[in-house]
């Protein structure tokens, strides 16, 4: 299988943009506390073409209010998207700024970016207070997806509370037009964030989800065992994206665990490519 | 006494790969100006290996082939599990690797030949490889001589 699309990559390990910004070091290890070498994209894309993934959504997160710190700027994104056409970039803006629906305008228009990434435990906020609706009605207005970082979060300093899927019912509910997608499966809340995608179409789930064991094994469990394999095959197919999380989880162990569930192979091409295509597709 | 030390990058393109450093280690030695002494290679990584065999082909593929079958990735179902399959907070993210550093061991990380006239005294059929178990990655190869 080939034309696979990663929905969700954290890029904190390019060398190349370490050196040309010695400031992401610090971002990696200290705020979204990473500790793994930093390489070249070289493997990067050898490690994608390993298992048919052709692109990455590239992720980053604005946390200058709660954490004095970006883990890449909307600009650093630019800046790595341009060294590939296999990325493909999101925005991140901080909630709490009074200018973040402005901010996201210029991201989304000048600076080309595809999508908003939203981290409620890092950034501190809770998805469904109103002050944040004004950067959700912008992203409505513009047609492009946000990913909120849903269910438990390892970064230091997060709250549990503020990934739980029920945060972000309001949201799917006051914005139906706006694609949301809660990342990590929700885990712990698997079986909420299931019951958010199957009652709003306009909610979709991503694959990224390891909290113990190995990821063919925590798939197993988090999606045969905590919800049946069925639910997502048949109910969920259309909302369901394949994302590795990486560096937290190697791009290629998290893309032979989904496949290894036993999805059929029409789900499997709409997990790894439809979807996501689909999701992208509205970003124009 | 002469000392010379370098690191060596080595790119894996795949998840197993033996990379045959011998070239890279002999061409070191001749540059150092040791005439007599010993040099020591040593991978700066806990899942790869340092290894000297035949460079063939066919070993190639039958010694990852064989370090995998005794120390898996995934441990057949249902027989036993790691330990090392767990939260690791100084990285952020856990480690399910524990097959590939068993390997590590298993193969070692470390070899060393003595040189004389100049040159790496090696039997003729024996090659130093660096032996990737999780690739592809970027890696660091320690090189050292010692001599005069």
């Amino acid at each position: 299988m080939r034309g696979g699309i990663d929905f969700h990559v954290h890029p904190l390990l390019v060398r190349e943009m370490i050196i040309r910004h010695p400031e992401l070091e610090q971002a990696c290890r200290e705020t979204y506390h990473c500790g793994n070498a930093f390489q070249p994209l070289e493997t990067m894309f050898l490690e994608m073409d390993s298992v048919g993934i052709d692109r990455a959504v590239l992720l980053p997160i604005d946390a200058s209010s709660t954490r004095g710190a970006t883990i890449y700027t909307n600009e650093q994104i630019v800046e790595l998207c341009r060294m590939s056409d296999r990325f493909i970039g999101f925005a991140s803006v901080d909630p709490r700024q009074p200018s973040a629906p402005d901010q996201l305008t210029r991201a989304i228009i000048e600076l080309g970016l595809r999508g908003l990434k939203l981290d409620p435990g890092i950034q501190e906020f809770d998805a469904d207070d109103r002050r944040l609706y004004p950067v959700y009605e912008r992203a409505a207005q513009l047609e492009i997806p946000i990913l909120f970082h849903a269910g438990m979060s390892w970064a230091p300093g997060s709250r549990l509370q503020r990934g739980h899927p029920l945060r972000f019912e309001s949201v799917a509910a006051d914005f139906p037009q706006l694609r949301i997608v809660l990342a990590h499966l929700c885990w712990p809340w698997v079986t909420d964030g299931v019951a958010l995608a199957l009652k709003y179409p306009n909610v979709y789930l991503d694959t990224s989800a390891l909290y113990f064991d190995n990821p063919a094994d925590f798939l197993r469990y988090a999606m045969t065992q905590q919800v049946p394999l069925t639910v997502f095959e048949r109910s969920l197919r259309h909302q369901i994206v394949f994302g590795s999380n990486n560096p937290r989880i190697e791009i290629k162990c998290m893309a032979r665990a989904v496949r290894s569930l036993g999805f059929s192979d029409g789900c499997l091409e709409l997990i790894f490519r439809v979807n996501a295509e689909t999701l992208l597709g509205r970003a124009g | 006494m002469i000392i010379r030390f370098e690191r060596l990058e080595v790119i894996s393109k795949k998840e197993f790969e033996m990379i045959d450093i011998t070239p890279k280690v002999d061409e070191f030695v001749a540059r150092s100006g040791v005439r007599e002494g010993m040099v020591t290679i040593t991978t700066a990584h806990t899942t790869s290996s340092l290894l000297v065999t035949e460079g063939v082909e066919c070993l190639e593929r039958d010694v990852p082939a064989h370090l995998e079958r005794l120390a898996p990735k995934m441990p057949p179902q249902g027989t036993y599990g790691w330990y090392h399959n767990r939260y690791l907070d100084f990285d952020g993210r856990l480690g399910f690797n524990a097959g590939d550093h068993l390997k590590s061991i298993l193969g070692g990380i470390q070899c060393f030949f003595p040189i004389d006239n100049g040159k790496v005294e090696r039997g003729t059929r024996q090659c130093i490889y660096f032996v990737e178990y999780d690739g592809p990655l970027a890696r660091t190869v320690m090189i050292q001589v010692i001599g005069q």
